[in-house]
């Protein structure tokens, strides 16, 4: 008897534990993410860059000209006669470009950024950044959150904050993260990912759950250029781009408990972030917000050698970040892998599907 | 080069011509009526004739809607310069590309003796294979022995066969014979001093209109075998066109000449207010409406009224995002949009045809919707009813206004505008109706309040109440002048000339319309098959008529 009440006791345990931590699922929303971009703080310009020394491609591209062995005369004189890096004769691209060496072989600097010096370009002094505190442990390196006046991790920021590539704020995106995402040849081809959020009553605050996952199909536009609001999508069903975040809704703002997220995707490879932290609200029928985390530096970085010149300052951002990796050290090197990081979001509502045909998620005006 | 372009334009204009001419030289005892064949004939024709990839770059002219439909209206179009320039540009094309290596293994019977030299034997061959399924009936002597001299003299002016062949075939693509459907009458062996339609113009008539396109063998065939004179012979090949997949065609071409689908081509919405409303939507709305109506007349043989109050329809994620729905769409990133079968749930305000996008969307101007355009399309396309056009002088600004804080609703707007006694009297036969549709945007997408009023959708049909789109519907199913439309729609559509009421065969036709459950493949059977079909035409005097 008294064997049977404990079991009995246990079972009833189990279930009120997971009753707790599951919210009911009365309400579930379903979204499209349909605006992802590295979170920046250009208003702030004059403050985070008061030297202003990076310029822009013309200045980068001088500087490479001179690391390449052009005095500052000679290349002068050529930046006169191009608008850009894609208009240099051959001759003297190829000398910019392959300068670097490894093993005493001349290679391009876009595949072996490691390979050339560090430009040192300037990074953020100011004080401000969108983003989470992620534990990291050197108070000097924390910005506080503009919005939440909090203390903030946001290395990356930090790093790309005062090139010309990021001088952008919403609705405006970085270069190379606008040419991904409004890229014809990308959205029309390739997943993108979806959001879920569901619990009892998401007009009111308490507990979610957020679910992360991918598309099977790209993303439509509507006649605006916007994306298309309440459209359907069936979601992979591959384990490999699928988190399951526990969170609440406090006072209109979403948050998650910390945890691990990965969307494998056609920006910067995937989206990996360590100690994930969310913070989202409902504008309307869309969901706008914050994530950030840990993620691995290096995808990031190589990201900007990729795009020609005009778009970015390869070498510069590469050790920007290499330089400001600020967790996860390499038991080997001891260099850090990780960087703290924030992006924002901004989701359409849709329709999700599994690939049975079972709604999971519906759009939220809809409901 | 000169020599060479001027033969060519000399070839083109010597069949032409000669096509005209035969055309204006029939047979004694014969008289026909010529009949533009329609963009959807042409292009299904040069499909069936010389296969499906053959691209056609080229514009068609505009139809003309007369009597609610444009294949009426193709009764009385001639040809304006730039139409002619139009066609010869295709048919150059196309006859170039048919004598290409890849095509003409598969479409010509013979090859020359020698590619760079004429070849009579093959020539012949080809001219007479292909002419007998462009001109719809076999060439005569003469309209062949003077295609093959010319492209005998082409082939050896050119050192190429196929250049001879391309000319000849192109000169064929503008000739009146292809270009125009022949009803041709001749005397009647069976009855002294009457007339009856030939049998290479009885096949046309069944091909173009069971089938959207020129008569394939078999119907020719039966054609030059005297079949289609005989009540078993023509009823076999209709049968057999009838039971065809082929019919799809037929179906959808008659559907979206009398729904008014040509006015796509004139449709845009206002991206700022309707983002909804892409460009995959525009092309899309009236496919929806076809595949809905295909599936129920033509693979499902149902009742046509359903088709007022069907849940079932297709969809792809463009039109599901304006319905508010979802659908399973399996297929891979960048691939085209399928379409899903999709059936509306039991409580879905989108009932019937007319809760789709090809009609609420495509008879609403570009930014709101129009009740009174909707009513209008309703008893035009629908009710085989004439709306008279509003009088010139009207001052539309009440109804467009739709910002005005006070008349927040359309059917606000349109009360102000229709206590005009002016306006009153068309304002009550389409306003009731395009009202019901309210909760439908001028996008499609459903809704239930208009600048934070609520829509009110109740009204009246023909003295009973109605709540709403979804009562209308059976209302409408049940209307008969709904059926009747469509039967009287459908035969003017292959005869050019709308029923007599009062004929007592068009009375058995409407009759068996209803005996046989209002199928609509059946109604087409009996019209195809009908003696007021194949009756001679009336000649007007001003028709291409020869001595007796």
């Amino acid at each position: 008897m008294k064997v049977m009440m404990q079991k009995l006791i246990g079972i009833l345990a189990i279930w009120i534990a997971a009753a707790l931590s599951a919210p009911a699922q009365a309400e579930s929303r379903g979204y499209i993410i349909d605006w992802f971009a590295t979170a920046t703080n250009a208003a702030d310009y004059k403050i985070n860059c008061p030297e202003d020394r990076n310029g822009g491609v013309m200045s980068w591209l001088r500087r490479d000209m001179i690391a390449a062995g052009y005095t500052p005369p000679e290349a002068d004189k050529i930046l006169t006669t191009v608008v850009g890096d894609m208009d240099l004769p051959q001759d003297i691209a190829t000398r910019i470009f392959t300068r670097a060496k490894v093993n005493g072989r001349s290679v391009n600097v876009r595949s072996y950024p490691e390979a050339v010096p560090d430009p040192q370009i300037e990074t953020v002094k100011g004080k401000y950044a969108h983003g989470f505190d992620l534990g990291g442990a050197h108070r000097a390196n924390k910005f506080i959150d503009p919005d939440t006046k909090q203390p903030v991790d946001n290395q990356l920021w930090r790093a790309v904050g005062c090139t010309a590539t990021f001088r952008a704020d919403p609705p405006k995106k970085s270069y190379y993260e606008g040419n991904i995402w409004d890229n014809n040849l990308y959205e029309e081809l390739v997943p993108h990912w979806a959001l879920q959020i569901s619990g009892a009553d998401l007009s009111k605050d308490g507990k979610v759950t957020v679910v992360l996952s991918r598309t099977t199909r790209e993303l439509l536009r509507d006649a605006a250029g916007q994306f298309l609001k309440n459209a359907s999508y069936v979601i992979d069903p591959s384990p490999d781009s699928h988190s399951v975040l526990q969170g609440e809704i406090k006072n209109g703002i979403l948050t998650i408990q910390p945890a691990d997220i990965r969307l494998r995707g056609f920006i910067y490879g995937e989206i990996a972030l360590r100690n994930a932290h969310m913070r989202m609200w409902f504008e309307d029928d869309k969901v706008v917000g914050y994530w950030g985390g840990y993620m691995p530096w290096l995808p990031f970085a190589y990201a900007y050698c990729v795009e020609p010149g005009s778009a970015s300052d390869c070498t510069g951002i590469y050790h920007a970040v290499k330089n400001l990796a600020d967790a996860s050290p390499d038991p080997a090197t001891g260099r850090n892998t990780e960087i703290s990081s924030t992006f924002r979001i901004e989701a359409v509502p849709a329709y999700l599907l599994d690939t049975d045909g079972h709604e999971l998620a519906r759009p939220a005006i809809l409901h | 080069m000169m020599n060479r372009l001027c033969l060519i334009s000399f070839g083109l204009l010597l069949t032409a011509t000669t096509g005209m001419a035969s055309a204006a030289e029939p047979a004694a005892g014969e008289q026909f009526v010529s009949i533009r064949i329609s963009e959807s004939e042409y292009r299904n024709t040069i499909a069936d004739v010389f296969g499906a990839d053959i691209p056609i770059k080229g514009q068609f002219e505009p139809g003309v809607r007369t009597d609610g439909l444009l294949a009426v209206g193709q009764h009385a179009k001639s040809f304006s310069p730039v139409s002619i320039e139009y066609y010869d540009n295709m048919a150059r094309g196309i006859a170039a590309q048919i004598v290409q290596p890849a095509y003409r293994r598969t479409l010509f019977s013979c090859e020359p003796r020698r590619v760079e030299r004429s070849d009579k034997r093959c020539a012949s061959q080809i001219v007479s294979s292909v002419g007998r399924f462009l001109f719809r009936r076999p060439l005569d002597k003469e309209e062949l022995t003077t295609r093959v001299e010319l492209a005998d003299r082409m082939a050896d002016q050119e050192h190429n066969f196929y250049s001879g062949i391309s000319a000849v075939i192109a000169g064929m693509l503008i000739a009146p014979e292809f270009l125009n459907r022949m009803v041709r009458v001749e005397p009647d062996p069976a009855k002294h001093s009457a007339l009856r339609v030939d049998s290479y113009s009885r096949a046309s008539m069944l091909s173009f209109y069971l089938w959207n396109s020129a008569p394939d063998h078999a119907l020719l065939a039966a054609a030059e075998k005297g079949e289609l004179q005989t009540s078993e012979g023509l009823q076999r090949q209709v049968s057999r066109m009838i039971a065809s997949p082929r019919v799809e065609r037929g179906v959808r071409a008659f559907f979206s000449d009398m729904l008014g689908f040509d006015e796509f081509n004139l449709l845009s919405k206002d991206p700022k207010i309707f983002p909804e409303f892409t460009v995959d939507v525009l092309q899309q709305a009236q496919e929806q409406t076809l595949r809905t109506i295909v599936n129920h007349v033509a693979r499902q043989r149902r009742d046509y009224r359903d088709l007022f109050t069907t849940r079932e329809t297709f969809l792809t994620r463009s039109l599901a995002a304006i319905y508010g729905v979802p659908i399973l769409d399996t297929g891979d990133g960048g691939q085209p949009d399928r379409w899903v079968p999709y059936t509306f749930p039991s409580n879905d305000p989108h009932v019937g045809v007319l809760s789709q996008v090809s009609f609420v969307g495509l008879h609403s101007p570009a930014g709101r919707s129009s009740p009174t355009i909707r009513g209008k399309a309703f008893r035009e396309h629908l009710l085989c009813q004439k709306v008279p056009p509003p009088p010139g002088n009207v001052d539309f600004k009440a109804v467009e206004d739709t910002t005005n804080p006070i008349r927040k609703t359309a059917r606000e707007r349109l009360a102000a505008h229709a206590n005009n006694p002016v306006c009153a009297g068309c304002h009550k036969i389409t306003d009731p109706i395009g009202l019901a549709f309210e909760n439908f945007s001028a996008s499609g997408t459903y809704r239930t309040t208009e600048h934070g009023a609520t829509i009110d959708t109740a009204g009246e049909y023909k003295g009973v109440k109605f709540t709403g789109p979804v009562d209308l519907a059976q209302l409408i199913r049940n209307d008969p002048t709904v059926t009747n439309c469509v039967a009287r729609r459908s035969f003017a559509y292959v005869a050019g000339r709308t029923p007599s009421e009062e004929d007592s065969a068009w009375k058995n036709i409407e009759s068996k319309f209803k005996s046989d459950g209002y199928d609509v493949l059946a109604l087409m059977q009996e019209i195809a098959a009908s003696p007021l079909l194949l009756a001679p035409p009336v000649m007007n005097t001003g028709e291409l008529a020869v001595k007796r």
